[in-house]
């Protein structure tokens, strides 16, 4: 479904990303962690066009989506959520829902009927009618998968959708996206808490200063050294 | 919910007809202030359309008036051709003209102080271009030739007839402004306005959608531009390229509150009588007075209702509305 190969980021003399290669297949929940720096947060503005990459490729269902923009990318089937949360603090949960509805409808009534099939989705129905600046974290993190639920996505890239939420609440997200992913659903995800990637991801990849250091299963990547080196520092 | 909306439309309903039989039963100068109220009405619901919707603050927004004015104006004293037609050559100028605006800007990603000062910059431009072009009047400006009482010509004696003429206007504006943003498009500014990265990762093209805003707000700015030439019957640089209509219009949609349809209309409809009022009854007597009063009046507003007046209004009923939830609950 999703195929990066050789992606480089510089900025400046930093190379944030460097020659990362990897795919998704459709169906997955790929795991993407390392340390603070490593590059996560840089691949996924690369693969949601925010940000162009220095060179490589991106390609996604057997097209480059190299050089379009968010939205172009969008409407192909990639969304992303924002590790900040963003929603539109001044519209109501609904309207901030609709409007990525509207990606995928033109007309008003087909969106709101979208919106409000989302919000049930994420459990936040009854919120329909609250400005998006008086929801609390929660209900937040909440909204940023249901805006990029409403655009109905192929594949979606979830930016720490569980940082700093409790426990009973990050729960809660992980039964939403296992269920979101049985419908078909594909994930890459990045998140610094272990709970998330090892009970979600079939597959995880960890970057650290840019790199691939290692792929496989949660079970496989709790042992590779690699790993255990760039987490914890080189044993003495 | 309900009886809320019965009133408004009832109260909508009683606004209309006041304002439809005001020249039956006022004389001159109160129509005068009708018009001059529903002239920056429409103005700032044309204004508020890029800059309350798409949260773009155009400075520069009389660059758009100055070219409906002098378009129409030029074509009726100089070829006859009647500003009925004019104005919508002046439209379609204008048009361009924010298209050009709004690529220029908002393809190199300007945004707030940078996108106004840029509006500032040209509009100002404007007014030094129009002083030195001489086939259009130069510094001198141009004046509208008198025809008569000719309706045909967007002339009549008397203020009665450009008070119906831009009452219209207004209402198809607030008509216009209304359908827009309950429809896809109005969604999409407001997303942009809101968090634009948002909008764009949610499959908004955010260039698009402001562009768009920019044309339609210069279009109509520039129709308002023919009427305030037909109304005066004299434009110069100054009064229309000028700084003075840009800080006006936008003044108006601030203090009535940004962003919304009825924000521009109520801040023009309270404003705009205290101006005029105030230069009448204390002109005369305390000269500067007047000024001095709708400072004032402006500061208190800024100050006790940051969110315009109908910013305040809405804050009011909601917290009726959480009164009544609540007292439904217990």
């Amino acid at each position: 479904m999703l195929e990066v190969s050789k992606l480089r980021r510089d900025f400046g003399g930093l190379t944030a990303v460097h020659d990362l290669t990897f795919k998704v297949e459709a169906g997955e929940i790929v795991g993407l962690i390392g340390p603070n720096g490593a590059g996560k947060t840089t691949t996924f503005s690369m693969l949601a066009g925010f940000i162009p990459p220095t060179s490589g490729d991106i390609v996604f269902q057997g097209k480059s989506i190299l050089g379009l923009k968010p939205h172009q990318v969008c409407k192909l089937g990639v969304t992303r959520t924002f590790q900040i949360v963003q929603p539109f603090p001044d519209m109501t949960i609904l309207e901030n829902v609709m409007v990525g509805a509207y990606a995928r409808y033109t007309g008003t009534v087909d969106a709101r009927r979208k919106a409000l099939e989302v919000l049930e989705r994420v459990n936040l129905a009854h919120k329909a009618n609250t400005l998006g600046k008086n929801l609390n974290l929660l209900e937040l993190k909440r909204l940023e998968i249901g805006k990029a639920l409403a655009t109905e996505p192929s594949l979606l890239l979830l930016d720490e959708v569980a940082a700093g939420l409790k426990d009973a609440e990050v729960d809660n997200i992980l039964v939403l996206v296992r269920q979101l992913n049985k419908e078909g659903i594909t994930f890459l995800i990045v998140e610094h808490l272990m709970k998330v990637i090892m009970n979600l991801s079939h597959r995880v990849i960890v970057l650290d200063f840019g790199q691939m250091i290692a792929q496989g299963t949660p079970d496989e990547i709790t042992k590779d050294p690699a790993v255990l080196e760039a987490y914890l520092g080189k044993e003495a | 919910m309900k009886p809320l909306l019965k009133n408004s439309s009832i109260l909508l309903a009683v606004i209309l007809l006041v304002a439809l039989t005001l020249p039956l039963y006022a004389g001159e100068y109160y129509i005068h202030i009708g018009v001059m109220v529903l002239f920056y009405a429409y103005m700032a619901v044309a204004w508020n359309i890029l800059g309350g919707y798409a949260g773009q603050h155009s400075l520069g927004h009389s660059l758009f008036m100055g070219i409906g004015a002098y378009t129409s104006t030029y074509l009726f004293s100089v070829m006859g051709i009647t500003p009925w037609l004019g104005m919508w050559v002046g439209g379609a100028l204008a048009g361009v003209m924010g298209l050009f605006v709004g690529y220029l800007c908002f393809r190199y990603g300007l945004k707030g102080p940078y996108f106004a000062l840029v509006t500032i910059a040209l509009a100002e431009a404007a007014v030094y271009i129009a002083t030195n072009a001489e086939g259009i009047g130069g510094a001198q400006g141009l004046s509208v030739a008198w025809t008569g009482n000719a309706p045909e010509m967007m002339q009549f004696n008397g203020k009665g007839g450009y008070y119906y003429v831009i009452l219209v206007m207004t209402v198809a504006a607030i008509v216009l402004s209304t359908w827009i943003i309950r429809r896809r498009f109005g969604y999409q500014l407001l997303a942009v306005r809101e968090n634009e990265d948002a909008a764009e990762a949610l499959g908004v093209d955010t260039l698009r959608v402001k562009v768009q805003a920019s044309i339609i707000s210069a279009m109509l700015t520039a129709l308002g531009g023919t009427f305030f030439a037909q109304y005066f019957t004299y434009i110069n640089p100054r009064n229309v390229f000028g700084e003075g209509p840009s800080i006006q219009i936008l003044l108006f949609a601030i203090i009535g509150g940004l962003g919304t349809v009825w924000g521009p209309v109520v801040g023009a409809l309270v404003l705009v009588p205290v101006a005029e009022l105030s230069r009448g009854w204390l002109g005369g007597s305390f000269s500067g007075a007047h000024i001095l009063l709708y400072g004032t009046v402006m500061v208190l507003v800024m100050l006790f209702m940051p969110n315009g007046i109908v910013g305040l209004y809405e804050k009011i009923r909601q917290r009726i509305q959480n009164r009544n939830e609540k007292s439904e609950v217990a």
